[in-house]
């Protein structure tokens, strides 16, 4: 307690300051005049009485600063007259103060708008009760739905169950269905649909995570007790204000989801989106419910149909590994205690070698993060270099001024100021500078950082991820400005204080020998150029591989299509009943016979849109038997659509209907793999096991395609036609001629003219479908490339500032040299050389760092490698051209330095 | 007249016994009543009493407040709190256990 009421008495003090001064002063003055009065009794005259006063008393002007300082205050009051005393200086030479807030606050913004969109992909924890006791089993890494044995991503719910009953290790445990459902619904009262992404959860899903509602309750575990009784639903904060504007009366409100009505139970949390970082579903229904959601996936009593994540939280005092061991052991009893499990050599033999890693949840899950992770970590790298050269710059700046502010820093020394505190002011100086440069940067990263997520979302709606200027991310900026601060002022501070005082206050405006001689400006240069060269290279390795990445030949035609997605399910259809079917082909048809439609065609997939693979088995022939076939179902017109070539056999047709010979269309390297050496047409194989009912007799090869991603190699591939195996499609593409807005304003009619009540979304063209796929390297490109040329600039301004210092230190000399004789473009040359100088050892630097940094981007390059020459030679040939340029300018000026002016200047 | 410099570290100890055996003084008396007392011999750099006292405010060993003299001039009033009161017998014995010792080396012959 006592130093709490020590330092409120500091305080106090501290608030009362002209009070403090003027009570010393007059207590001394008392003091003074008594003892005055008293020597005079003793007989002293009163001239003698005062000075003996005076003398027995001691120098009052020290002990009122002693007695002030007592109070430890004066670090406080010296550090603002620093800083007033900083920005008049900043004021003074404003050229200076702009280059340098602006190298400042570009630097410092562009590295919060990348930390503020790594942080909401990768750090940022959940905001959920305790994220740090979630656990996920398995890695999280996978989502859809699989009936392999003994997986450990997805789950099925039965063994959710039984795993959540028998732990003893979890306080409590969810099960999170691994997609969202992407549902068209009505809310009751209205007549046109709209979108609602459903996330199915077990009923425990809120109380594992902590999780309250802001409104009514959240879902429980009774809502999921028995299949297909619970139809309700929780809503997010934002669609409750997106879709219903908040409305109040919201717990007596329904919705349709298929055909089921729901009630609105709870709205959850404004802050809470769930699990998956950049995702957010818009309610969350019950897993009970799991048949009646469109597109009515099921499984719910399937021991087998694993698609669920399953996440629990730790008791307390468990450890992961404790809670791995027993969660181990369940795993292997519940899959063997299913009466259904398939126990056949091969699967138990899997089983043992099995185990299921128990994975941190605390940042949530996300695919975001695989997607992202390297090019965020490379981009992070690149700002920070940038604002490496800004520091640089920055430093160069202030050490050119710290030397035009020598003979003040000297008269100050001369006159009794520490080093010290000198370093401390200039570093002050820093600071204010630093912090006026983060805050245009947090200024700028606010607009920019809405920029690079609309980039990294790739023309569709935003992800939903957090990217606002919060607390933590400026607390993350302000360490990185104060780091800033004190990487350029520190050099140049203590370079300034160290003088030689007497040469500097002889020497006036410093025609002192330096003559411009400045190895730090001159190292710094250097490091500039490297850098520089590192991300330029690094821009033209980026820019190359997305050039090579769109010249990618995809085997089909990806110009003049138009592709959308029709969600039928939640319009009331059911795969594989006759009237889907006969909705599709009506479609195509009338689609088809547009003016201006080519051809038209459904399709399972396009490009880059996840997969359906399976084994297969090939009947007679010896080949590896784990041999993986992705497959699409499509229409007859998916071929001409697509401009996919037939290189042998035929296009399916009306004839391979339901019931006529189940038929399959492979890819060119699927027909090598599974016939080698053999005619493809006409022979069998097996999707999946060799039951009767899953074989295909081969119509027909098409050329390669990608169909995940344009830098894959030739994948395994077959075509089925949707007449023979019912697919509850997505998309549906148009090969069109003409505008591409009024034919898809005509289709979307023509859809809605067969039925109006089909949702049509997501309707754009095959090309911008292909060109989200390199999102990705089109990021990196881009902003690589914009940093690239960012730290070039820097570096010109730095190149120029030093050398027209050097410019200026030189005046004299080169006066007397020209009036030597020495002609001007002898001048211009001399400043050149050295300039080049600089650069050349800059590259010299610059090029194995670059090689060897490089080399760590190698994953994010396509079609060249990490060292291609041509890359690093024409950056090369760039910044020697721009920093030449730059260079010029004093060189210019000093072959124009009249040799009369020059010398009488001293 | 010959005058002693006090020993270090004994200032706090002459102004706390000062004001508790007086109870409130102003800062040229608490010099003078120092000097008097020791017949002289103790001299305070009277102006070193001043951030000493202040240091003192900080630790809430005495505490201030404004008053008129006799001369009916204004004065800040020193007066020794609790605190104060229990430092001061905490010097006191720290320096009796310091001059003892010291005595006892300088008597044994």
């Amino acid at each position: 307690m006592n130093w709490l009421s020590e330092l409120l008495r500091r305080l106090w003090m501290l608030m009362r300051r002209q009070q403090f001064d003027a009570d010393l002063e007059e207590e001394m003055r008392l003091h003074l005049e008594l003892r005055e009065q008293e020597q005079t009794r003793a007989g002293l005259t009163p001239a003698d009485a005062r000075d003996a006063a005076l003398r027995r008393f001691g120098n009052t002007t020290l002990l009122k600063e002693e007695s002030y300082m007592a109070w430890g205050w004066e670090w406080l009051e010296s550090f603002f007259q620093d800083i007033a005393y900083g920005s008049r200086a900043m004021l003074r030479s404003p050229a200076l103060t702009i280059v340098a807030l602006l190298s400042l606050a570009l630097g410092i913004g562009a590295n919060t708008a990348i930390f503020s969109l790594l942080d909401a992909v990768m750090l940022r924890f959940l905001p959920v009760k305790d994220p740090a006791q979630l656990v996920l089993l398995g890695k999280g890494n996978t989502s859809g739905i699989t009936d392999d044995f003994a997986r450990t991503q997805l789950y099925s719910y039965p063994f959710y169950r039984q795993m959540r009953g028998e732990n003893q290790v979890f306080s409590d445990s969810a099960a999170i269905f691994s997609m969202t459902n992407e549902v068209h619904g009505f809310v009751e009262g209205r007549t046109e649909s709209e979108p609602m992404n459903v996330q199915l959860v077990s009923g425990t899903y809120f109380s594992t995570l902590g999780v309250r509602a802001m409104v009514g309750r959240t879902l429980n575990d009774r809502d999921d007790d028995s299949e297909g009784d619970h139809p309700v639903a929780v809503i997010s904060y934002d669609w409750w204000n997106r879709s219903l504007a908040r409305d109040p009366n919201i717990l007596n409100r329904t919705l349709k989801l298929g055909a089921r009505t729901y009630n609105i139970v709870g709205v959850a949390p404004r802050e809470f989106f769930g699990t998956k970082v950049g995702e957010s579903p818009d309610m969350w229904v019950p897993l009970s419910m799991v048949k009646e959601v469109p597109p009515n996936f099921g499984g719910y009593k399937d021991n087998f149909s694993e698609s669920l994540l399953i996440m629990a939280r730790l008791k307390p005092g468990i450890s992961i590994s404790a809670a791995t061991s027993n969660v181990n052991l369940l795993f292997r009893q519940i899959l063997l205690g299913f009466p259904d499990a398939k126990l056949s050599q091969e699967n138990l033999q899997k089983l043992d070698r099995t185990t299921v890693p128990l994975t941190p949840m605390a940042t949530g899950l996300s695919s975001l993060r695989r997607q992202f992770s390297e090019p965020l970590q490379i981009l992070m790298a690149v700002v920070a270099l940038v604002l490496l050269i800004a520091c640089a710059n920055v430093a160069n700046l202030l050490l050119a001024r710290s030397t035009a502010r020598a003979r003040e820093l000297a008269v100050r020394q001369a006159l009794g100021a520490r080093r010290t505190r000198i370093i401390r002011q200039l570093i002050t100086e820093s600071l204010l500078l630093a912090l006026a440069g983060g805050t245009l940067g947090v200024a700028l990263a606010s607009v920019a950082n809405r920029l690079l997520l609309r980039m990294v979302s790739g023309g569709l709606d935003p992800i939903p991820l957090d990217v606002s200027i919060d607390p933590r991310l400026l607390l993350f900026t302000l360490a990185v400005t104060i780091a800033t601060a004190l990487i350029f002022g520190t050099v140049p501070a203590f370079r300034a204080t160290r003088l030689v005082l007497t040469d500097t206050l002889k020497a006036g405006r410093g025609a002192h020998s330096a003559s411009g001689k400045n190895p730090l400006a001159k190292a710094l240069v250097i490091s500039q150029v490297a850098l520089s060269l590192v991300l330029m290279v690094g821009a033209g390795l980026f820019l190359r591989s997305l050039v090579n990445l769109n010249n990618v030949d995809t085997g089909f035609n990806k110009e003049n299509v138009l592709r959308l997605e029709i969600d039928s399910s939640s319009a009331g259809y059911t795969p594989g009943e006759p009237r889907e079917v006969a909705l599709d082909q009506q479609i195509e048809e009338r689609v088809s016979t547009l003016p201006n439609v080519k051809a038209a065609s459904f399709s399972a997939f396009t490009f880059h849109e996840g997969s359906w693979n399976s084994k297969v088995v090939v009947p007679g022939i010896n080949i590896d038997e784990d041999i993986n076939v992705k497959h699409n179902v499509v229409g007859a017109g998916y071929f001409a659509t697509m401009q996919i070539p037939l290189l042998a056999g035929r296009n399916f047709s009306p004839s391979d209907a339901s019931t006529s010979q189940t038929v399959a269309i492979i890819s060119e390297h699927t027909a090598k793999v599974l016939f080698p050496l053999l005619d493809p047409i006409g022979r069998h194989y097996y999707l999946g096991d060799n039951k009767p009912e899953d074989e295909v007799t081969v119509i027909g090869v098409a050329k390669d395609v990608k169909f995940d991603d344009l830098a894959e190699e030739p994948v395994n591939l077959d075509y089925i036609p949707y007449t023979q195996h019912p697919w509850d499609f997505g998309d549906f593409e148009v090969r069109y001629t003409g505008d591409f807005a009024s034919v898809a304003a005509a289709v979307q009619q023509t859809i809605h003219s067969i039925d109006r009540n089909l949702p049509i979304t997501r309707v754009t063209t095959l090309d911008e479908q292909v060109a989200r796929s390199i999102t990705n390297q089109r990021l990196v490109a881009q902003l690589s490339a914009f940093f690239g040329l960012l730290a070039v600039f820097l570096s010109c301004i730095g190149i120029y500032g030093v050398m027209s210092y050097v410019v200026t230190r030189r005046t004299n000399e080169i006066g007397i040299r020209m009036a030597l004789g020495a002609g001007r473009s002898n001048m211009r040359w001399m400043v050149l050389r050295e300039m080049l100088i600089l650069i050349s050892i800059g590259v010299a630097i610059g090029v194995p760092v670059t090689l060897a940094g490089d080399r760590l981007v190698s994953n994010m390059l396509f079609g060249l490698r990490p060292t291609d020459p041509v890359t690093l030679v024409s950056a090369t040939v760039i910044l020697l051209i721009v920093a030449a340029i730059a260079g010029y300018l004093p060189a210019r000026r000093a072959s124009l330095v009249e040799p009369m002016v020059a010398l009488r200047y001293e | 007249m010959h005058r002693d410099e006090i020993p270090p570290g004994t200032l706090y100890l002459l102004i706390l016994k000062t004001l508790a055996r007086v109870g409130e003084m102003h800062g040229y008396e608490i010099a003078d009543s120092i000097q008097r007392i020791s017949d002289d011999v103790l001299q305070v750099e009277e102006g070193s009493l001043y951030p000493a006292l202040q240091r003192m405010l900080i630790k809430g060993w005495v505490k201030a407040k404004w008053g008129t003299t006799a001369g009916n001039r204004r004065a800040r009033y020193y007066q020794l709190t609790a605190a104060g009161r229990k430092q001061l017998e905490t010097e006191l014995s720290q320096f009796e256990r310091v001059i003892g010792a010291i005595t006892r080396v300088i008597r044994t012959a």
